[in-house]
């Protein structure tokens, strides 16, 4: 029996570790979650789920992480897609121009948000003080201080940080757009403006997926900077569903509640995957 | 004309993602008086070390430095003897069907589980084995965060090597392990190497797990200990700025020693580099 287990699997002692560790640390605290999600006071209930729907501080902090998510997406996949563009474009300079613009996508989120505590400080911030140079009126710009303003300037924050992952990726992938079919183009007379619509984009088509993909990803589950800048406020304006989910297990020590509001978020994020390979038409886009 | 003007494009980006680092720099090192000077001083200022001779002297960030160079190192190390073999196995040994393919999947999709489903069941789990506020427990969680990591990205370097080199090795009778330590894993240095720089890189940045799983000041990490700085009600902008820079040189310098990795890395080995 082991005789021919090991003729016929001889991997398996080589991935066996890795698999039991990911068993006990992934698997079984996923399978424990669901469990506590769908126990109530007597028993089997799934009112844990239907607490959901009801829950308005949930749907807002829902509605603020989709809002967050579409909004810093956007910004940040133009302004990369540009970036990577010009970046590429230019003769001498590429690799310095390049190393520069990745800095801010590598340091520690909380770095990140410190760095964003010293420029938003309302009174004596670097940001207003710089625009009170310029003869801003300053006294109305309170940046995540303020209710109307924080949502806003977390969403800076984050293009501040993660356009350059953008960058990184569609950079990437222009640099291994084949040349040929871009030659073509231009000995046939194509604008560049042409190149860029009818080949370029359609060849870098995958990349922009997967970028697309991994960013969205993560901005879903977005926690650090929020927690440590605004910690959710002020009052409730940029709290999100990793912040409420935090709050609901660690300061109310309600694991159930908490565990289906992060599959909710997990199912959101599953169904963005599948729509968007779909839309994309990229049948895998790893490899 | 056109290339100038495309420059100062370029410069103005640039500026952009390194002004706001650069300001974090200079109020590490900029007396109190100076450090919300109107207007803002951005060169002429008197540099000073005091605010990192205070962090370091009031004894918790050298603290948390130790426990994150600690943490990091250890995980990191965890995940390498776990994941490369693991990798080696999926890439080059025979399976039935098409099960190594099956299992790399199954292993990259742990990865993209949000911390925030997971971390529950976690705390309960170390705090039952008694591993909370401690290194060991958070350890063991950053060892299963990175592997999945380490295993896709070694398979893709496994991939590219020649497997006439191993079969020559294994005529000459040695084993499969003795084929991989003498001769791959020498082939193999620079993706060890970059392997082993972002999973350092991962776990010196974490936050969500460290804050939750260390919560006393001894056991705690150097994000924790510096958000800790952020949100007190009154902040002392120049050691926090100070500690903020000691947690970010290691991650740059890291970096840079990986540059020629960084995509592949970054995106989970899902763009060829």
């Amino acid at each position: 029996m082991i005789q021919t287990l090991r003729r016929s699997w001889p991997g398996v002692p080589w991935v066996a570790p890795t698999v039991v560790l990911l068993l006990a640390l992934s698997i079984y605290p996923l399978v424990y979650s669901v469990k506590v999600s769908l126990i109530g006071p007597a028993g089997f209930s799934l009112a844990n789920y239907t607490r959901l729907v009801q829950d308005r501080l949930f749907l807002q902090a829902l509605a603020q992480t989709l809002l967050y998510t579409a909004v810093a997406l956007a910004i940040e996949f133009a302004l990369g897609l540009a970036l990577a563009l010009l970046i590429d474009s230019l003769g001498r300079g590429r690799a310095f121009f390049r190393a520069g613009l990745l800095a801010p996508m590598l340091l520690p989120p909380v770095v990140v948000a410190v760095i964003w505590r010293l420029i938003y400080t309302p009174q004596f911030g670097v940001l207003n003080g710089t625009l009170g140079v310029f003869g801003i009126n300053t006294s109305a710009l309170t940046w995540t201080s303020g209710e109307s303003g924080a949502l806003a300037s977390v969403i800076l924050v984050d293009v501040w940080e993660w356009t350059p992952f953008l960058f990184l990726l569609l950079s990437a992938g222009l640099q291994a757009l084949p040349q040929e079919p871009l030659e073509a183009a231009r000995m046939d007379g194509a604008s560049a403006w042409q190149v860029f619509r009818d080949i370029v984009l359609p060849l870098l088509k995958p990349v922009m997926t997967l970028a697309i993909l991994l960013r969205t990803i993560d901005l879903l589950r977005i926690f650090d900077q929020i927690f440590i800048l605004t910690q959710g406020g002020p009052g409730f304006a940029t709290e999100t569903v990793s912040l409420y989910i935090y709050r609901t297990a660690f300061r109310f020590f309600n694991f159930g509640y908490a565990a289906a509001m992060s599959f909710l978020g997990l199912g959101l994020t599953i169904v963005f995957a599948r729509s968007l390979m779909r839309v994309m038409r990229v049948p895998r886009v790893s490899k | 004309m056109k290339s100038a003007i495309k420059y100062l494009l370029a410069l103005l980006a640039l500026a952009a993602a390194v002004a706001p680092i650069y300001w974090l720099v200079t109020i590490s090192i900029k007396r109190d008086i100076d450090q919300f000077a109107v207007p803002p001083l951005w060169f002429h200022f008197q540099p000073t070390a005091r605010h990192y001779m205070e962090s370091f002297r009031d004894g918790d960030l050298a603290r948390s430095l130790w426990n994150s160079t600690f943490v990091a190192s250890l995980s990191t190390l965890l995940a390498m003897l776990l994941g490369v073999p693991a990798a080696y196995g999926l890439e080059r040994l025979r399976w039935p069907l098409d099960w190594n393919q099956k299992i790399g999947f199954w292993i990259l999709s742990t990865r993209m589980l949000p911390p925030i489903v997971t971390i529950v069941p976690l705390f309960l789990m170390l705090r039952g084995a008694g591993l909370l506020n401690s290194r060991l427990g958070l350890i063991i969680v950053y060892t299963a965060l990175n592997l999945p990591f380490v295993v896709w990205m070694m398979q893709g370097f496994f991939r590219e090597i020649p497997r006439e080199l191993e079969e020559a090795a294994m005529m000459d009778g040695d084993s499969r392990m003795g084929v991989l330590v003498r001769v791959v894993l020498p082939v193999a240095k620079p993706g060890l190497a970059a392997t082993v720089v972002f999973c350092l890189i991962v776990a010196w940045n974490e936050f969500l797990f460290a804050l939750i799983l260390t919560q006393t000041a001894a056991s705690t990490t150097l994000p924790v200990a510096i958000a800790s700085r952020v949100t007190q009600y009154e902040i002392k902008w120049g050691a926090m700025s100070a500690a903020g820079v000691v947690a970010m040189v290691p991650v740059l310098v890291f970096a840079a020693l990986a540059q020629r990795y960084l995509v592949r890395g970054m995106s989970l080995g899902a763009v060829k580099g």
